[in-house]
């Protein structure tokens, strides 16, 4: 082939290169916005001066240790503040010398009189979560270093990632269920008001990117893969044995256009279809075969399915032994053992052609097929002095 | 009969009141309505009508006895024994002239089903894809039992046994899994080709039948009566005894497990099956034999393999900086072809949005034990890939390969090509998405194009419109173009409950215009992530 026909092909690989290489930040320990969704927090708060100033984190949370939902709201109300700052409701201006800050405003952002002041919104997370169990765990060791920190979001939350470090088991998807949520029937929720869970990169390799669909065998290889741990059986056999075209992976006019990928052999057709049986009764009924209705003729060059000279016995392009050993899966599409065996067999008065290659007998491989199945060598060689991989011909 | 009783085994069992557990449960009723040409050079192609309903089932029955029940209303993990059901049934019928018609072969018309045996499957079907009841949290949460119908998998293909499957996590990050039981088949009660290994058909099956005079024998068809008894709904033609036989098959697999960043996993799977042997009586001929198959010598050894294969697999991540290094490797050797048919390798480069998968594959079709396409084979091919994603708020993947085809001579021919897309949300309410591809080489030339609209216009329906443009130029037929336009949509009529049409028209310069028609209720309907 010229070279001019892989241009379009070599512009992109450059250009795919060129783009990783300008990547940008890992987004592997990113916060999901479905796991922790959006917060809206109009205060005033820092972590860094309470604990520099002694308090604990029990000071202000004390209901965590105890505490056995996730959906339980931890965040310190005003009565937690109450028992270090003089808050006066009366008095939204107090100021005592000496005192932690008790106006409104020290605390709620934009406070003003003639104001409602702005709530907290916080969504609990769809989270199995026990403070509770993990009251031996330093605080620090999932929320962070909060001395650092100014007002708590998110990001002192911990992500999926950081959990993984002590539950090492987590990586197996039949633990996915220790921490999110499931469904009727064990599988885990992915559905809620604020968007789907869908995995990013977490480093369990299973990030659904673009083009996933069409396109996860390397995610679905994988060790201790965790697919099922959100979709059921049921969802794989849909797809890949199932009675509806996908129209995704096989779109448009397939029926019509299948026959370049088929001869190829890539995308491989056996990842979803048995040839011997899927192919050969749609071709056999589509009057593309040799048992049903057909108005090919192989001795008629008019109506010949195979380009002329297509069944000799000299090898070369456009000869069919030449496409048998490269794909005989699209033989396998249309044609069944027997017509192989129409010459290839050992039979007396047949033509007895060999479709052994060269160095065949004596190989590796006849000697392995021969020793693990001779029902196949029985196909075509009806005598027992052709039986075997050490046999010579007169 | 066999099959009835099963069903009516099954619905016995389906009704059963269901308060010791949970259960969920997904049916989907597909109707489909399309053509397909039935190509004719002489005269205008006929069309045959393919109306097809099938029903599907999937069901888990979850925590059997409600033996974890106390965790669940606590929230707290599962622990301990966890008794679950799961299973997948479907049934298929095509009402159409596709597989129920008939064929006119000379002056005769026989039904399409005994003209082509494997028809058999899409005119009616009842399939219970997999069924299982499964036993976890078993000795401290190490062990899983499985019995019934159960899948395996070695990375390249799934398949089912009807038997029993476990898995056990040792102490050691190691998990052993392994399965045994009988192959499903597509002669198994409720069984389905599909998992079947390929290269043989239930059609043309022959024996080597000797004549008097030694050597003089010829190769006749099994099914030598024919006998017609106008089964509407099974072949009344082809005898095919080996392909009915049962499939011993054992299967097992050592892996790491519950280690973070790294997996790796050996495995080894065997299937044979005895030998049918007598397959008539001896002397039904008019001379002397010995009604054995293959052949009437009765050479064939009590048994052959099927399949027998060593897989492995490996996995890792490695970070450096801000990127994030995935290799990977899976392999796959024929014990019963003394060969690899299956290697590929790979690394995936990800650094913030972006991905980069170079990989490279090889591939040897190799089949059923049984099947001489296994001696025809011997031509490997070896891919080369590479793959970008971008997954950021424009969405956008590519990919371009080149696969060289190792010819026996010593030369090689080869194929490539490229395929991109990209697809952008916007407005909350709409998606937009635009792919092309273009490949040449051998089997031919393609390239082309397609759009796609998505629009959200209430919480509860989806609408959906592309327009697909290709043109074709196959190495030994004529270049043509063909479009598709299609229309779906998506109408979630509850939160468990939706009602999905799409309507496709093709039209091409060689066939004019093709309409093809499927609407699927799902009920219990959850939308895929």
């Amino acid at each position: 082939m010229r070279v001019a026909r892989y241009l379009p092909m070599i512009v992109l690989i450059a250009g795919l290169g060129g783009a990783l290489a300008d990547g940008g930040g890992d987004r592997g320990d990113e916060w999901s916005p479905i796991v922790y969704p959006l917060q809206r927090l109009p205060l005033i708060f820092s972590h860094a001066k309470h604990l520099g100033r002694g308090a604990t984190c029990a000071t202000c949370h004390p209901a965590a240790a105890s505490s056995r939902s996730a959906v339980d709201n931890l965040i310190p109300t005003e009565l937690e503040c109450r028992a270090c700052h003089p808050i006066d409701r009366a008095d939204p201006e107090k100021v005592i010398a000496g005192a932690p800050p008790a106006q409104c405003r020290a605390c709620h952002v934009g406070w003003s009189p003639d104001r409602p002041v702005e709530r907290v919104y916080l969504t609990p997370t769809p989270l199995k979560f026990a403070h509770a169990a993990h009251a031996k765990t330093p605080c620090g060791g999932c929320h962070g270093d909060m001395t650092r920190v100014e007002l708590a979001t998110r990001r002192q939350l911990p992500t999926m990632t950081s959990c993984l470090t002590c539950h090492t088991n987590g990586t197996n998807e039949r633990r996915c269920s220790d921490c999110h949520v499931t469904k009727l029937g064990g599988l885990i929720e992915t559905d809620f008001p604020h968007g789907s869970l869908v995995p990013r990169h977490t480093g369990l390799g299973d990030a659904h990117a673009p083009g996933f669909a069409n396109d996860h065998k390397q995610e679905a290889r994988q060790v201790d893969a965790t697919c099922t741990a959100c979709h059921d059986r049921s969802t794989c056999i849909a797809c890949h044995q199932g009675i509806t075209k996908p129209t995704e992976f096989h779109p448009g006019n397939y029926v019509l256009t299948h026959t370049v990928e088929a001869k190829r052999g890539t995308p491989d057709c056996s990842a979803c279809h048995r040839a011997q049986s899927f192919c050969v009764g749609c071709h056999e009924r589509s009057g593309v075969g040799l048992r049903g209705r057909t108005d090919f003729n192989s001795v008629d060059p008019a109506r010949a399915f195979h380009p002329a000279g297509w069944a000799s016995r000299v090898g070369g392009p456009n000869r069919h032994s030449s496409e048998a050993r490269r794909n005989v899966a699209s033989c396998a599409s249309c044609h069944r053992e027997d017509d192989c065996l129409t010459c290839h067999s050992a039979e007396l008065g047949s033509l007895r052609a060999s479709p052994h290659p060269k160095g065949w007998r004596g190989s590796t491989r006849c000697r392995a097929l021969d020793r693990g199945n001779r029902r196949m060598c029985l196909k075509c060689h009806v005598t027992q002095d052709e039986l075997g991989c050490d046999w010579r011909a007169p | 009969m066999l099959r009835g009783c099963v069903v009516a085994i099954a619905l016995a069992v389906s009704v059963a009141p269901a308060h010791a557990y949970e259960f969920w449960l997904r049916s989907q009723t597909i109707g489909q309505a399309y053509q397909l040409r039935e190509y004719r050079l002489v005269g205008p192609d006929l069309f045959l009508g393919r109306r097809r309903y099938s029903q599907t089932l999937a069901l888990r029955i979850w925590d059997v006895g409600d033996l974890s029940r106390d965790r669940r209303q606590a929230r707290l993990p599962d622990r301990g024994l966890r008794i679950s059901w799961q299973s997948y049934l479907r049934v298929d019928h095509d009402f159409g002239s596709y597989a129920s018609g008939r064929i006119t072969l000379g002056s005769v018309r026989r039904d399409a089903l005994d003209v082509i045996p494997e028809l058999d499957e899409t005119l009616i079907g009842l399939d219970l894809m997999y069924g299982y009841l499964e036993l976890g949290g078993i000795a401290d949460d190490r062990v899983t039992l499985r019995v019934g119908r159960v899948l395996a998998d070695d990375g390249w293909g799934t398949t089912a046994v009807d038997g029993v499957g476990a898995r056990v996590e040792l102490p050691q990050p190691i998990a052993i899994s392994a399965s045994a039981g009988v192959r499903v088949r597509a002669s198994s009660p409720l069984g389905n080709s599909s998992y079947e290994l390929d290269g043989t058909s239930g059609a043309a099956c022959r024996e080597y039948v000797e004549a008097a005079t030694p050597g003089a024998g010829s190769w006749k068809l099994i099914d030598r009566n024919r006998t017609i008894t106008d089964s509407r709904f099974s072949s009344d033609f082809e005898y095919c005894p080996q392909r009915d036989v049962l499939q011993p098959t054992i299967g097992v697999a050592v892996a790491t497990s519950r280690i973070r960043r790294f997996g790796a996993e050996l495995g080894y799977r065997r299937t044979w099956s005895s030998t049918v042997g007598l397959i008539g009586p001896v002397d039904r001929l008019d001379h002397p034999d010995r009604g054995l198959y293959p052949n009437d010598f009765g050479q064939a050894p009590d048994r052959g393999i099927n399949e027998e294969r060593l897989h492995a697999r490996v996995h890792a991540e490695l970070t450096r900086g801000s990127v994030r290094i995935q290799p990977f490797a899976n392999t796959r050797f024929s014990l019963l072809h003394a060969a690899f048919d299956r290697v590929d390798g790979g690394v995936r480069l990800l650094r913030g949005e972006h991905s980069l998968e170079p990989s490279v594959e090889y591939f040897l079709p190799t089949f059923d034990g049984d099947s001489i396409f296994n001696v025809f084979s011997i031509e490997p091919t070896t891919d080369v890939r590479l793959r970008y994603r971008h997954d950021g708020l424009v969405r956008a993947h590519a990919s371009t390969w080149l696969r060289r085809y190792a010819h026996a001579t010593g030369d090689s021919s080869v194929s490539g090509g490229i395929e991109a897309g990209i697809e952008h949300a916007f407005a909350r309410k709409w998606r937009t998405r635009a792919d092309a591809l273009w490949d040449d080489g051998y089997g031919g030339r393609r390239i082309g194009t397609s759009g796609e609209l998505g629009w959200r216009p209430t919480s509860t329906m989806w609408l959906r419109g592309r327009v697909i443009v290709l043109g074709v130029a196959p190495d030994d037929r004529p270049k043509y173009v063909t479009s598709a336009t299609v229309v779906s949509t998506t109408w979630r009529l509850g939160d468990a409950a939706a009602l999905h049409a799409i309507f496709e028209a093709d039209v091409d310069e060689l066939y004019d215009t093709q309409l093809r028609m499927i609407a699927v209720l799902d009920l219990a309907f959850a939308p895929e992530p």
